[in-house]
Parts: structure tokens; sequence; C-alpha cells
């Protein structure tokens, strides 16, 4: 077993050439950087040590960890694991396999948030890994499904319905509390009033206290990463912004972020400062809808009521301004869709600026309201090197002192040139996560007001060719770091597309952080996080 | 009346010594056909004898052969006696015919019935010498062979371990506790005649306070072992769970109730205390015994260890009333003293009823599923609706809901407890109102723990890997069941017919008549006839209380306490009249519900459940899980250990396993049983160390007692 | 603590009076294209070849929509070629063409309507607007319609997304133990004919496929209001879109 160490990551830049080169002497791989540039590749070619590479990475450097992209090429699998360096870009390790591989060596011992990662693989590909304590029974629920579909091999006809329905009777909950009167209380996936996502927890407990969460996931899945394959890049853009939509604005973003950097092209100056823009607005937007969520799992109903009607009013300035009332349909390759007048950027920002001057009335009072705060303070504690440990991201990340944030740490976009705090807290409590939830708020309602003060006056879209290539893209949504990865094969058609979302990160950290606690508590932790089930499902 | 009485007593002996040679003679079916017929016969042959008595107030009495140095053996059935005789003889009829039911399917080739039946027969025959012994040598011998009975019987399976440690213990209490009961005749028979009940009784009106302290003491810690009271009940857990399912019910039914004879026999009828202060400790211990009983078999999962706690708080509300009685008696209040003791003995009975169906229950549960945890039965049933018609008639009887028995006499107790406010004493008063208040409590935990007893084995979904069609072969319900069932709903209607029967006995001990004051004489009393207050009467008349009259042969159907003038009743209920109207509303409702959803179809669905596929047996709340509130709010009684509290994971993101184990050990464990065994180990260790074997060193001990004894006789 | 109330009185009244009269505030929907017609068959061809998911039909010189299959993408609109025209409406609740015959509910329900929502895959943004309603700005508590967590008590399903495979089960089960007169309510693009995910082997492409659809609502999402109207016209206080074939 891994001896964990709480170290603080490095909070300086990190000098990624000296990094590889260290690996380089350490480990038998090949070192290459990629296209762009943006991403370094290191191509392990002993399996055996990409255990102890990837936790050199993780835990000695400090790398954050991105995700698991694999792929099936026509003669191998190729496997990406991707760190970022911080301020330093990305690093991703290679692992090339033979087609007729099944195996893989399993990092999640070493490196606890690729857990998951290695379990959807396993559902989707079939490539198990070694020495992973559970595979299986993930995303294809095993009451429906047989073992062994692999759907997202290349040989699987998404298109085609596909055996199911079959109830699966011997099926049963993996259970983790052994005490002879352990039972667990089933909630959902229909609950909370049906306005709940489709989301399915094992409360596990003796009575009183609840040990142990357990979520299961996947009932959104839609396969939304096998669906794209084939499809041209407008299409897949359809996707993009459509599996998620309460931040389809960063993951369009960053779905046109990678096709961009395939094709190689410059964006003109004012779409990227509006996508800025917009991408604040979403966060503002979707902050205040968390808070919202919050302020109503403690059935405090006047201040869940304020919150509301900002997050509506927003929606509806977000629909005045763009059109839609989730930003959907604004960004194409190469820039946006459509331009915005004088008149209507100064009327979303005195939305925005009023929104932001609310919810500063809220807080305000929200932190007078001890009954609220009692419910709030120290209900799912994620201690900062749990959350190192579990690589969360986002708010929920910052709230527990584990800060990455990709505007900062990996600048994109205009970014670099704009001022801006990341709040960060150490506690962990639900009440720390509140707390950055309205300090980014904030920030984003600021950011949006020096953005239209400074709004360039050129061309809102550049054209774009889709050529043959691969790239990632990289954007900070509102729940944290997603990274959509994008193949285009020879006629630009998708060939592999790969979505790796804060939710997914976060869920994970979200069940395995929060034990022993009241039953009575699960909702309100459960509104802290702000997770999103579909977005984790896509 | 006297010939028929004796008659019927030589009737249940001659069966009973048949019994035992026929079972010993006998085997196979043969075996179980001889352990129904003639346990029937004893069975009916002491009810019918008792009724007698009861019915006619005389008690026969059969002098035996003398012995020189020892005086006169006598028996004599007087109303006491005859109580807890027809109690004995209810208890026994169904329970031998569970006995031999439950033999004929389970041991029909590993256990031989013979040993069983033999032992069974000399249990009963020593059971009931004991009840109609009236001297002292007689009792003390019937209740030695019935400890080593108990003994035989407990372990009667030979399950390897925990049984024989389980008996041992039983028969190590019932040693020490029947060393203290001899200690107690010795001082209550010092200077009497003879040790014959007559002359105890007798000298019993001439003993000094010291004495009469000295023979409460150790009478009481003596038959309290038998009555598993606190801190000497240790070993009755321990015992009934190792006890085989056959035994159990006689021991929950008959052997207990000998603990409150012995009381009452020897501290209320031979040695009555004379101030309230003996009866006072009873009282508390009584209502210490009754929490600590139900708070434990609320968090007890094992159904039978769960009903043997369960027996640990009924034999304390007994014991809290024959308290409240001493204590309403040393200080001169004849009436609510026999008030009080009318529901310590309506208890008795009582509880021997449930108890027996209970434990019948757990017995054919566990036969049936070849399990007793509450947490992995559930959902019974749907797999045997007969047992879990009479089990739930059980459950609400012990939770005290009406109409069943349980509620009367636990209405009685605390009613008498609130008669207090008669007492002078004001410290007195708050001791009652303690205990009074511990009782409710008691009574309210006793609802949570039968509601869980009940909901968790027999409704929701089966939780354990047993075979749901295995419970056809047995589990069905049975005359045995059916039977006490049927006499939990009689004893709770009926009461006012019971209560009289009670009265022979109390009038003689309480020296007032219980009946007189709780079941007045509505059916005979009329206007002209002035046993009653005309006003008094007038008003109850016009309640309908002489409504049952015509069809009920009987004294009235109204139990109260008549008060003074100024307050004519301090309490009445009529469980009798409850029931009529109890079943006209049910049958008023059923009619508008089926009225006015005539109409309507219903739809029958499979239970919500969020939509899940399937409701798992993981997924439903189980017995720990229901109780666990109980144990929290009771935290710093239960000091749960965290035996076991890891978290097995593979890395800090993977838990494979959280394992939970607590341990608790028993509050009196922990405060009397271990130090007390840890006290005897050392005294031990230090004899052991004085033994090393140089014989100059003994005669060293030998000279060194020497000279202390003469040091000894010399200063005094 | 006393601050919440008289902050909540101070606001006044924000709330809607949807349905007395109709909503006017801007951005409280996204309108949504209508039929148009163009000059000539060929220029329809084309308008009709703007669209990602075919759901704009040329006929003659008429581009017709398919509001069922529409993603509300804007292509169509905004830098087109040739746009088509945009409303700014939002009672879109219509008939479901498959639906059989379809009944209003009795009468009891126009006063007491309980809704269950399942999400069946959506991507949050149905679901969300569905959510809208309960908010101080659309307030349906006042119309009688109440979200309720279990099916038992629910009239009428509203159903969000394109039915993954992993929620068809708990879809069937919620359907069959709501008590009858039931309807259900497929809400957004997704739910009535798969949208973007279409047909495929972890989408069932649609309510339709699996369960009897009465009302559709179409939009992605549609509008708070739009679902307020669909709700509105399953209880007959309402009546439905004219379809979306327009001549």
């Amino acid at each position: 077993m891994a001896v964990i160490r709480a170290t603080d990551p490095p909070a300086e830049r990190l000098d990624r050439e000296a990094l590889i080169a260290d690996l380089q002497r350490r480990f038998h791989c090949d070192v290459a950087a990629t296209e762009s540039g943006t991403i370094a590749s290191i191509r392990v070619t002993d399996l055996s040590e990409l255990r102890p590479l990837c936790r050199s990475l993780f835990w000695d450097a400090g790398c954050g960890f991105g995700g698991i992209v694999v792929e099936e090429r026509p003669q191998s699998w190729e496997v990406r694991y991707i760190f970022l360096a911080r301020f330093a870009g990305w690093i991703e390790v290679l692992v090339s396999l033979p087609l007729s591989a099944t195996t893989l060596p399993s990092i999640s011992a070493e490196v606890h948030a690729a857990d998951w990662h290695e379990r959807e693989v396993e559902d989707l590909f079939g490539l198990r890994f070694e020495q992973h304590p559970r595979l299986g029974d993930f995303i294809l629920h095993d009451q429906f499904w047989g073992e062994g579909l692999a759907p997202f091999r290349k040989r699987f006809d998404i298109s085609k319905a596909h055996s199911n329905g079959q109830n699966n009777v011997s099926w049963r909950p993996l259970l983790v509390v052994r005490d002879p009167g352990a039972f667990a209380m089933p909630v959902g996936p229909v609950y909370e009033g049906g306005i709940g996502e489709s989301v399915h927890f094992m409360l596990e407990t003796v009575g009183e206290d609840v040990l142990r969460a357990i979520p299961r996931l996947f009932f959104n899945f839609r396969a939304v990463e096998k669906i794209a394959e084939g499809k041209d890049v407008g299409q897949a853009l359809l996707l993009a912004e459509r599996f998620a939509a309460k931040s389809s604005f960063a993951h369009s973003l960053a779905f046109c972020a990678a096709v961009e950097r395939i094709s190689g092209v410059n964006v003109p100056l004012r779409a990227k400062q509006l996508r800025v823009l917009l991408s604040e607005l979403e966060r503002l937007r979707h902050h205040a809808g968390v808070i919202a969520g919050i302020c109503e799992s403690t059935a405090l109903a006047v201040s869940a009521a304020h919150a509301a009607i900002i997050e509506e009013r927003l929606l509806r300035a977000s629909c005045c301004f763009t059109g839609h009332r989730y930003l959907f349909g604004l960004n194409i390759p190469g820039g946006l869709r459509r331009d915005f007048t004088e008149q209507q950027c100064q009327d979303l920002l005195s939305a925005v600026r009023l929104a932001a001057k609310q919810l500063e009335t809220l807080e305000d009072r929200l932190s007078f309201t001890s009954s609220f705060l009692d419910r709030l303070e120290e209900a799912g504690v994620v201690a900062p090197e749990t959350a190192r440990d579990l690589n969360l991201v986002g708010p929920v990340g910052r709230a527990s002192g584990c800060g990455h944030d990709l505007r900062k740490e990996c600048p994109y976009g205009l970014y670099k040139q704009y001022e801006f705090q990341v709040p960060s807290e150490k506690q962990g409590d639900g009440y720390a996560r509140l707390r950055v939830l309205f300090q980014e708020a904030y920030q984003s309602g600021t950011l949006v007001g020096d953005l239209i003060s400074s709004l360039d006056s050129g061309p809102i879209h550049a054209p774009c060719q889709s050529r043959q290539g691969f790239a990632l893209g990289w954007v900070e949504a509102p729940i944290g770091a997603t990274l959509h990865w994008l193949r285009l094969g020879e006629s630009g058609l998708v060939e592999r597309y790969r979505i790796i979302t804060p939710s997914f990160n976060n869920w994970l950290g979200f069940h395995v952080a929060v034990e022993d606690f009241a039953f009575q508590d699960f909702p309100i932790i459960l509104a802290t996080f702000g997770l999103s089930a579909t977005e984790c499902d896509r | 009346m006297y010939g028929v009485t004796q008659g019927l007593l030589f009737l249940f002996f001659i069966a009973c010594a048949c019994g035992i040679v026929l079972s010993a003679s006998s085997r196979g079916k043969a075996t179980l056909w001889t352990i129904a017929v003639f346990s029937t016969v004893c069975a009916l042959a002491l009810m019918a004898a008792a009724a007698l008595v009861l019915i006619s107030g005389q008690a026969p009495e059969m002098r035996l052969w003398t012995l020189e140095g020892f005086g006169r053996f006598t028996l004599r059935l007087d109303a006491l006696s005859s109580i807890f005789l027809f109690i004995c003889g209810l208890v026994y009829l169904p329970a031998s015919l569970f006995v031999a039911r439950y033999l004929g399917h389970r041991f029909e080739e590993r256990y031989p019935a013979r040993r069983f039946g033999v032992f069974h027969f000399a249990l009963m025959g020593s059971v009931v010498l004991i009840l109609i012994a009236h001297d002292a040598y007689s009792f003390l011998i019937s209740w030695e062979c019935m400890s080593i009975l108990c003994y035989l019987l407990v372990n009667y399976e030979q399950n390897p371990d925990t049984d024989t440690r389980a008996g041992y213990i039983m028969l190590a209490m019932s040693e020490a506790g029947f060393l203290c009961i001899v200690l107690a005749f010795v001082i209550v028979g010092r200077g009497a005649a003879d040790f014959s009940f007559a002359a105890l009784a007798a000298q019993g009106l001439r003993l000094s306070r010291g004495a009469i302290w000295g023979a409460f003491l150790l009478g009481f810690l003596g038959f309290g072992v038998k009555a598993g009271l606190v801190p000497v009940n240790f070993w009755l857990p321990r015992c009934y769970t190792a006890a085989p399912p056959t035994f159990i019910p006689i021991l929950a039914g008959v052997t207990l109730n000998l603990g409150f004879y012995g009381i009452l026999r020897l501290n209320m009828d031979l040695a009555p205390a004379h101030g309230w202060g003996t009866g006072l400790i009873a009282l508390v211990v009584g209502s210490l015994t009754a929490l600590v009983g139900i708070l434990y078999a609320t968090t007890e999962n094992d159904m039978k260890t769960m009903l043997a706690h369960s027996s640990i708080e009924n034999a304390g509300i007994i014991v809290a009333g024959i308290g409240a009685s001493m204590v309403f008696r040393g200080s001169g209040f004849a009436v609510p003293a026999a008030i009080a003791l009318t529901a310590a003995l309506y208890h008795t009975l009582n509880h021997s009823v449930y108890k027996t169906l209970l434990f019948q229950g757990s017995g054919e549960i566990e036969a049936a599923t070849g399990t007793r945890e509450m947490d992995r039965l559930g959902g019974l049933a749907r797999f045997a609706p007969g047992l879990s018609v009479v089990f739930l008639v059980a459950c609400l009887a012990i939770s005290a809901v009406p109409p069943f028995n349980g509620f009367v006499s636990e209405w009685i107790t605390l009613q008498s407890l609130l008669r207090s406010a008669v007492l002078a004493s004001s410290s007195v008063k708050i001791v009652f109102a303690l205990c009074g208040a511990t009782l409710a409590l008691t009574a309210a935990l006793a609802v949570t723990c039968f509601v869980k007893a009940y909901a968790m084995s027999f409704l929701g979904i089966k939780r354990g890997d047993w075979e749901p069609h295995s419970i056809k072969v047995f589990g069905h319900s049975h005359f045995s069941s059916v039977y006490l069932a049927i006499a939990c709903l009689l004893l709770g209607v009926l009461p006012t017919f019971v209560v009289p029967a009670l009265n022979r006995a109390v009038e003689p001990i309480a020296t007032a008549s219980a009946s007189a004051s709780l079941v007045p004489p509505f059916f005979t009393a009329t206007p002209t006839n002035q046993q009653l207050p005309p006003a008094f009467l007038q008003d109850f008349h016009n309640l309908g209380a002489q409504t049952g009259s015509k069809i009920l042969p009987g004294r009235g159907l109204v139990l109260l306490v008549r008060g003074a003038e100024q307050n004519p009743v301090v309490f009445a209920m009529s469980p009798s009249y409850s029931i009529v109207a109890l079943a006209f509303l049910l049958g008023l409702t059923w009619l508008i519900v089926r009225g006015a959803t005539q109409a309507r179809s219903v739809a029958r669905n499979e239970l919500w459940a969020g939509g899940i596929p399937r409701l798992l047996p993981e997924m439903s709340y189980t017995a720990t899980g229901f109780s666990n509130p109980v144990r929290v709010v009771f935290q710093a009684i239960f000091r749960p250990n965290i035996v076991e509290d890891t978290r097995e994971t593979v890395a800090v993101h993977f838990r494979t396993a959280i394992l939970r184990r607590r341990e608790e050990t028993h509050l009196v464990d922990r405060l009397f049983f271990h130090p007390v065994g840890d006290a005897v180990n050392w005294f031990a260790r230090l004899l052991a160390g004085m033994h090393h074997g140089r014989l100059n060193t003994y005669i060293a001990y030998g000279l060194v007692f020497l000279l202390l004894i003469l040091l000894l006789f010399r200063l005094t | 603590m006393s601050f919440w109330f008289w902050n909540g009185l101070r606001r006044g009244i924000q709330t809607t009076r949807y349905p007395k009269s109709m909503e006017l505030e801007r951005g409280v929907s996204p309108g949504r294209p209508v039929a148009t017609s163009f000059k000539s068959s060929a220029e329809a061809e084309q308008a009709a070849g703007q669209c990602p998911v075919g759901a704009i039909v040329a006929r003659d010189s008429v581009a017709d929509l398919e509001l069922g299959r529409c993603v509300y993408c804007q292509r169509c609109h905004f830098g087109a070629r040739y746009p088509l025209d945009w409303k700014y409406d939002y009672e879109w609740a219509q008939i479901f063409p498959g639906a059989q015959d379809f009944a209003v509910l009795p009468k009891p329900y126009r006063k007491s309507l309980h809704v269950i929502v399942v999400d069946a895959g959506d991507c949050g943004a149905c679901l969300h607007e569905v959510k809208q309603l309960n908010n101080p700005l659309y307030n349906v508590h006042r119309l009688g319609i109440f979200f309720t967590p279990t099916p038992r008590a629910a009239d009428v399903l509203l159903v969000v997304g394109p039915v993954s495979e992993n929620m068809r089960v708990p879809l069937q089960k919620t359907y069959e133990a709501m008590p009858d007169p039931k309807r259900v309510l497929a809400v957004g693009a997704c739910a009535i004919s798969g949208g973007v995910f279409g047909r495929s082997a972890m989408s069932a492409g649609g309510v339709a496929s699996i369960l009897p659809v009465d009302l559709e609502i179409p939009g992605d999402p549609p509008p708070p209001l739009a679902i307020l109207h669909g709700l509105l016209v399953a209880t007959g206080r309402k009546v439905p879109a004219a379809g979306a074939q327009v001549s």
C-alpha cells in the first residue's frame, strides 16, 4: 500500500523541463513534445514503470492529475495519463499496447484520483487494470448489462439498440460496512420531488449516523464520447454543449479550443474577450444556482427564494444577451457565432452588477443567520490532504486549500491579461465551500465589468478548417477543470472524443471524503459540493 | 371438597410418577406420547385442584410422616400456593404439548427424548412440592431438587461450550441463593416449636426488628436469584439463551415464579416486616430491575436473549408491586397493600402466559429458520401467518396494549404506586414517584422492544439465507399457542373475574380484601342491598356498570378503586366494556371505509423504492438500526466498547470494508459480577500462594491459627 | 433573523401574472424559429440544409419545422445565410403526434395537480427549467401545482432527457407506480425525439418508445413558462399550441 504523505503541492511554478529530464534519468521513457507544444509527452516503454512514474509525477513533483484518455487506434491501444505541471503546462504519460492486450497496470493505488477513470475504462473498453480492487458494475449497471460488452470498442455499433432490459435478479449491491445490523438506505434514482438528478445512493448505516454514502451514478449515461465518433465538428459541438447544460459554455469552449488547436486557428481578440466574458457569466449564474441549492437544503426558504430569483434574473439576462438561457449555440470553432451590440453589453453589465450586489446582501444576511451556519459548519469536512489526495477540483477543492485553477495555472484564452483572485479556504467544510462560491461569483462579476469596458472592436470569428490531428482543450468550468481530448480523422470527422469533467473527479472525492455524518445532513453536504450527475455520467 | 382436592393432588403425583417410569422405559414416539398425555393429565389435575381451593376458599392439609430431629413433613394447599399452582398448570399444559411436538420434529434421531421426559416430570413434581410444602425442610429439599433438575435440563442439548458454562453459572447462583434461603429460614425458625410453616408464622410475629431485617435481606437475595433481580440476575440471560427451546417456556413461565412465591411466602406470610424499609428496598430493586431489563431487551437482537431480558423486566415490575404492597402494609394501609399485591400476582399470572407463548414462538422460529438473530429474520408473516398472529397477540400483551392482559396488571401496578399519596413520609412518596416514573419509562420501552421484535421478525423482507419453505413444515400455529393467545385475551378482558380469585390469597396476607375495593359488587348490589353508598351506585348504574349482569355471572365488569366520601372513585376502568366499544368502533370504521371506497377500484402495485429494479434485503431496516436510538440515548448505561472499528482500505481512496463490532458488558456484569469474580479470583490466588507443599510451613500455619484462636478466646 | 421576513416583504410580489395575462419580460423565452417563406424552393432547400439535426423540411418555397427535432441551436437564424424567422413566445405545448386520444385530466385536477419529474438522461437544462417553476418568479403553487417525490401521489409525469438505458427501468417503474388517471409530458427535444443524442444502444431516443406520451413541450430547453403551459394544457386550463404544421 502506498504511503501517503500529506504534502502541500508546491505553489511555485514547476520547471517542466527539469522534471522531465529527471524522469528520463530515472525511467526508461522517450520524450517528445506534441505539435502545439502545450503537452509534453512521455512514452513509457516498460509497463512496470508506469506506476512508479505516475507516482513520481503526482506525489513527488506535485502535479495535478487530469485523467486517462484511452484510444483504440487501428493497430494499438494508446493510453494517455494526463498530468498538469502547475503553471508549466501539461504532461502526458503515453502507453502503447498491442490491440490484443487486455490488461494494464493500475495506477490508482498510487494516484487515487485515477480510480474511477480505470473503472470506467474497464467497463467501456474491456481493458482490465491489474490489482484494481473493484472493477465492473460501474457505468454499465450490472442489474441491466452483462459483463464484457465494451461498448466503446470500435467494433461495437452504438447506433443499434443492444439486448438490454433483462433484469439481473442476482445483483447485489457492494456494501462496505460489515456489522451484523448494518443496512443501506436506498435513495433514488427518482427522489427529491423528482427535481433531483438521477443518482442512486446507498446510505450505509447501523441506525442513526450514516457511515458511508455510496453513490451509484451513470443513470444518465448516454455514451456521448462514443456517439460523437464519426460526426463532423459541427455535430459534435452540439453534443459538447448539450451533455451538461449547467456549464455548457465551458464545455463547448473546451471542445472548440481543441478543434482550434488542431487547426492552428488564431481566434480574433474580440471573440477571445467575449469568450471570457461568457465563461464568467456562466460561472456567476452557476454559482448563484448552487447557492440557491444550498439555501434550499437547509430549509431556509426566504434565502433560497432570493438566491433563486438572482439565478433566474441571470438566466433572463443571458437570454436577452445571447438568445439562449443556457448559452447554447454561441461557440463555434474559430470564434463566436454572433456578436453583441454595445447596448446589449451595457444591459448585461447592469444585470450582472445587480446580481453581484444582491449576492453580497445575501451573503451578509446568511452570515448572520445562526441556524443556517450551524447546519453548514463542519458539515462534510474534507481535509486539505484528502482534497489533494483525491485531486478535488473547482470550488470544492479550493475550499479545502487545494486550488487548482486552470485560469491561473495553465491560462487559456485571455485569462493571463485580466486581474482576478482565486479564493481559497482551509477548513474544507460546507461553509468554506459556500464562501468560496460567493467569492468566485464576485470575481466573475468584476471580470465581466472589466471585459465590457475593454472590449475590442474586431471580428468575432476566424474561418476554421478542420484538419487531421489531436489536441487537448482545457477550461476551468464553474465546477472545476474540464478537459476535452479530441482526435480528428482525415476527413475532419471525430475519431475519438474524450471528456474529462470536474464532476467525475469530485463525485469520487465526495463519496470517499464524506464518511460518518448524520442522515439529515446528507442533502446539505450534497448541495455544498454542487455536483452534477449528468456532467459526470456523459 | 377436601377429598376431591387431595385426590386431584394424588392423581397428579401418580401421573408424574407414571410419566417418569414410562419415559424412562419407552422409546421413540411412545416417549413423546407419554410426555404429552401424562403432562396434560398432571396440568389439568393441578389446575383443577388449585381452582377448587380458590373457589371454595378451603386449604386442604396433608400431614406426612415425621422424621426424628426434623419434625413432621406437611403439605398444605393454601390460597397463595393455589395461585402459583394454577399458573404452573396453566403453563405446563401448552408447554408440554409444545415439548412433545418439538422433540418429535427435531430430535427423533439425535437425542432420545427419554432423558428429557424423566427430568421433565421430575421437575414438575419438585416444583409442585415446593409450592405445597408447608414446612421448611420439605420446601428446601424440593427447592434443591428443582435447582439441580433445572441445571440438567438447561444442559440437555449439550451444546459444547456456552451452554455448560451458562448452566454452571446458574447452578452456582442457585446454590448461593439456596444458602441464603436456608439462613433466612434459620433466622426465622430460631426459637420456633418446629420448622413447619405454621410454627414459623407464629414465631414470625415475635421476631425482633433485626431478625426480620436479616430474614428479609437473606430471603430477598436468595429468592431474588431465582426471580432474576438485579444484581444477582447475571445468570439469567446466559442461561435462557443456552437453554433448549423445549425448556425455556417452563423456565420463564414456572420456575421464575418460584422466586416471587418464595419472597411472598417468607417475607409477607411467615415473617412480615413492620415498617416500610424492607418494602422500599423491594420496590426500588424491582423498578431498577425492570428498567435495566427492558433497556437490554430493547437493544438485544438475539430473540431468546431479548426475551430473557424482558423476563427480567417483568420480574422487576412484579417485585415492585410486591414492594409497594409491603410498604403499604408496613405503614398500615391494608387496602392499597391488597391492591398492590393483587397487581403483582396478576402480573405474575400474565407474564407466565405471554412469556410462555413468546418463547414457544421463538422456539418455532429458530427451529424453522435456524436463526434467532432478528437482524437476519424478517418477512415471516408471509410464511407463517398463524404463528404471526399469536406472536403479535403476545407482543401486544407484553407491551401492555389493551385489550390484552399485560395492560390490566401494569395499569393496576402503576395506579397502586400512585396511591402513595396516602403515605405520611414525603421521602417515601418521592421514592414512589421515582419508581413510578421508572416503571412508566419501562412500559414505554417495552413497546419499542416488542414493536421491534414483531416487525423485524415478521414484517418486511426476508434478510437471512434461511429457506422459506422449511417454516411450513413446522411453523403453523398450534393448539398450545392458540390456547395461550386466548388466555392472554381472556385475562385482559375479564379481570373482574380474576381479581376475586387472586383475592383469596391476597386477603390473608394483606389483611384486607382487594376485590371488595377493586371489584365492587355491582351485579349483586341493588339499591335496596346497601353494600355500596347509593349515590355512588347510582352514578355508575347510569353509566351502564350493570349492563353485563344478565350475560355474565360475577361481581361486575368495572375495575375501580373506591376512595373516601369526597372522592368516591380513585381510578376506574373496564376492559370488558372497552373491548365491546373497541369492536364496535373497529366494525363501524370498517363499514364506513368500505362504504366510502366501494365505488373505487384499488390498484395494487409493488412497493415504491425510488425506481430501483428491486428492493433488496440489504436495504431494509434491521433490528439493530431500529433500536439504535435507544442505544444512543442510554449510552451512559450501555457503555459500548468499540472492540473493532477498522476501515479496511486498499488505499485511502478505496474502502473495501468498514468493520464495526461493539461489545457491551452488561451493567450487572460490569458493576457486580466481574468485581465479585475478580475478588474471588484474587482471594483464591492468595490462598493458592499459601500452598507450596512444604510441611514446615503447614505446621507453622497450624500453629499461627491455634495461637490466633487462643488469643480470640482470651479476648472474649 | 427577522430581517428575512422584512426583506421578503420589501421585495414585494415578483411573481409572473401568467396565465392570467401574458408575461412580457424579455428573457423568459429564447424564442424559436418559425416556418418561413423563401423566394424559391432552392433557397428553402438551402435553409433546410443549415440545420444540423434535420428539423427543417423544405416544402416548395417554405422552410417548415419539425419542432420536436429542433435543438434550438440558432444556426438557422444567427449568422445564417438564409435566416428563418424567429418568434419570442412560449406557449409551445402541443399534443404528441403519436398520442392516440388525448383527453385533458378530469376537472378536480384543475386546482390540484401533483407532478413528478423523472430525469431520464437529461443534460440538466430541462430539469433546471422545471425546477425554476418552483422559484418565486413563477411559483406554480399558486396554481395548485405541486412537485411530489413519490409517483403514488402524482398525476402528471414530466420526463426530461432521451431516456438513457440505465434509466429505462426506473422510468417504467415510476409510470407503473402512478395511479390513474395519469398523463405523460415529454419535456424538451431530447424527450420528444432523442435530440442530439438520437437513438442508440445507450439512449432510447425519446420517451415515446417506452411510455405512451400525451403532450410534448418542444424546446432545448423549453423555458419555464412553456413547461407551465404544458401543465395547464394537461388540465384543460389552456389550449395546446397549433402544432408544428403552419400553413
